[in-house]
């Protein structure tokens, strides 16, 4: 490791400071920049990027009833979300026994898409609940 | 897909789950609200909340989702067009210093400590340290699933005087910048990020990579990790809790980063950058993501009569690991030397040894949160070894990582003791930092 004149007076337990004059006279220094900032009005820039520009999106038509329609519940991969949706399969066929409900764990991690599933999805003119997380 | 569709979440994730729709152009996306956390809740317990209400609206939930499905779209739902988001003034002031501080500060523009206030004046010294325009666009962040947000050199040199760079930093910010990785990611567990630093710029920077190289002895590696920061917070609006971040607990790496430069000099074997096809005499900045760096002992064997045996050492510290995001060896000169010398004369032997002695059972590995979370769902769709690995008896030995990809070393360290760190990071990719000189 290079040491260079600061560093040995650091080792040395002195301030570099002494490299710029006395310790007073840099102290001075320091107290009249500080105070000079102090009192001057300053600028600062914006730091933020640019986020995209947002695309709206309608909702898709909704059903009149769900009596009657087949609804798939997609599991996106979080853990336990089988038994969940296992448990609201449950709830459909003791509330709403014309509901027809179809489980499917999502391929791929949370966050990739399944493009095969929509398009079967979207063939069967269902419905869909999606979740569920942690 | 142009089907009716309802969103369930936890009510945890409520805050995230607005906005983020919003942003993806769905302001009016009708989301349901189950109880948190669905984790560890036994059928029964689920059950409950199928008969109770949605948290947030204190409603009954499965009515509520029956409802989302079914009710009359308003004509908020049904809106088009286009809508572009404001990030406030391109100045603020003229104010005090003080004022400023507070300011940055209270608006989450900062990692909470004193910034250099970003004036006009010191934002062109720092564009002098790069040949770059200062509109030009380095790139995208996203910091998680949410739709990225684009930047310029300008932003970057923003964000980098905040953090106390100097001009001759730039390049290697703007690098780091450029890779798409942010240092903040909306993840509920505490995820960190890594840079690793080669090349000649080392010495140029006055760069850390001896005694101390990961603690806070050298402005280079204190100024760059903490401009990854904000310039996740700033150029990806990553790192607001609740809207863009989630780890429970947070960590401790994110404030700087875990930036290693490599000391080359001391090292046995060819530098990081060279095994990824660069040249000795480039600048490049690895990339790395993971949970956490352990300090290591003093290897097996190093007591009374024995033989040090630190791939045997490292190997134990990796149990611990999910090796989803795997290893990556931190490895002292001292250590380097003395593995070297009996017989590791590559690193890649050395990473056969890790991959082949750090080992799992079947049903260890299908039992890891992670596992489940980003590898069963590849499982599902055939992709090896996890199809294999899904299938096998529970009590099959397998190897702790997938890939001996997922494994890297690195030499750093100042030689004052044979002592390594080990970290469950995994290696991404490499970037040019000459590129942005």
């Amino acid at each position: 490791m290079r040491i260079d004149r600061r560093k040995l007076l650091q080792a040395l337990g002195m301030s570099p400071a002494l490299l710029a004059g006395s310790a007073e006279a840099a102290q001075k220094k320091a107290n009249r920049e500080t105070s000079s900032h102090s009192s001057s009005k300053l600028v600062g820039l914006n730091p933020k990027g640019m986020p995209p520009e947002i695309t709206l999106f309608p909702l898709a038509p909704r059903f009149s009833s769900i009596d009657g329609k087949t609804i798939y519940m997609v599991d996106i991969g979080f853990n336990n979300g089988d038994v969940f949706f296992q448990e609201m399969q449950r709830w459909f066929k003791e509330n709403m026994p014309s509901v027809k409900t179809i489980y499917r764990r999502k391929i791929g991690a949370y966050p990739q898409d399944d493009p095969d599933l929509w398009k079967e999805i979207k063939a069967a003119g269902a419905g869909v609940i999606m979740g569920v997380g942690h | 897909m142009g089907v009716p569709t309802c969103p369930v979440v936890t009510v945890a994730f409520k805050q995230i789950c607005v906005l983020n729709a919003a942003k993806r152009g769905m302001p009016t996306l009708r989301l349901v609200y189950s109880p948190h956390p669905v984790w560890g809740k036994s059928p029964e317990q689920l059950w409950g909340y199928m008969n109770g209400p949605d948290p947030a609206t204190e409603k009954p939930m499965l009515p509520e989702i029956e409802g989302a499905l079914t009710n009359p779209l308003t004509a908020e739902d049904k809106k088009t067009g286009t809508e572009t988001p404001s990030v406030g003034p391109a100045t603020f002031g003229p104010d005090t210093a003080k004022n400023l501080q507070d300011f940055y500060r209270n608006n989450g523009y900062t990692d909470f400590l004193p910034i250099i206030i970003p004036t006009e004046e010191a934002v062109e010294e720092m564009l002098t340290g790069t040949s770059h325009h200062p509109d030009e666009v380095v790139g995208k962040l996203a910091a998680g699933a949410f739709a990225p947000w684009s930047f310029t050199v300008r932003h970057v040199a923003i964000n980098a005087v905040m953090a106390g760079a100097k001009p001759e930093h730039l390049p290697v910010i703007l690098a780091i910048a450029s890779s798409g990785y942010v240092s903040l990611i909306s993840s509920t567990n505490d995820l960190a990020y890594g840079a690793l630093i080669n090349g000649p710029i080392r010495d140029k920077l006055d760069m850390n990579s001896g005694i101390g190289a990961l603690g806070p002895f050298a402005h280079a590696n204190a100024a760059i990790g903490r401009a990854w920061t904000l310039v996740t917070k700033n150029l990806a609006n990553g790192g607001i809790p609740g809207d863009t971040y989630m780890g429970t607990m947070g960590n401790m790496l994110n404030y700087i980063n875990l930036i290693m430069v490599e000391n080359e000099e001391a090292s046995p074997w060819p530098p990081f950058h060279v095994e990824k096809g660069f040249k000795k005499d480039e600048n490049v900045v690895s990339m790395f993501s993971g949970l956490s760096v352990s300090a290591g002992q003093v290897g097996k064997g190093s007591g009374i009569g024995g033989t040090p045996h630190f791939e045997e050492q490292y190997t134990d510290l990796f149990s611990t690991f999910t090796g989803f995001f795997g290893a990556l060896l931190l490895c002292d000169p001292l250590c380097a030397a003395s593995l070297h010398e009996q017989g590791y004369d590559t690193k890649a032997k050395l990473i056969d040894y890790f991959y082949k002695h750090a080992t799992q059972t079947a049903k260890e590995y299908r039992e890891r949160n992670w596992s489940y979370l980003f590898e069963y769902g590849q499982a599902l769709r055939g992709v090896e070894p996890f199809a294999t690995w899904y299938k096998l008896p529970d009590d099959t030995v397998i190897p702790k990582f997938p890939h001996p990809e997922r494994i890297a070393v690195v030499v750093i360290g100042g030689q004052t003791d044979p002592v390594s760190q080990v970290a469950n990071f995994s290696y991404g990719r490499s970037i040019s930092i000459d590129k942005w000189m």
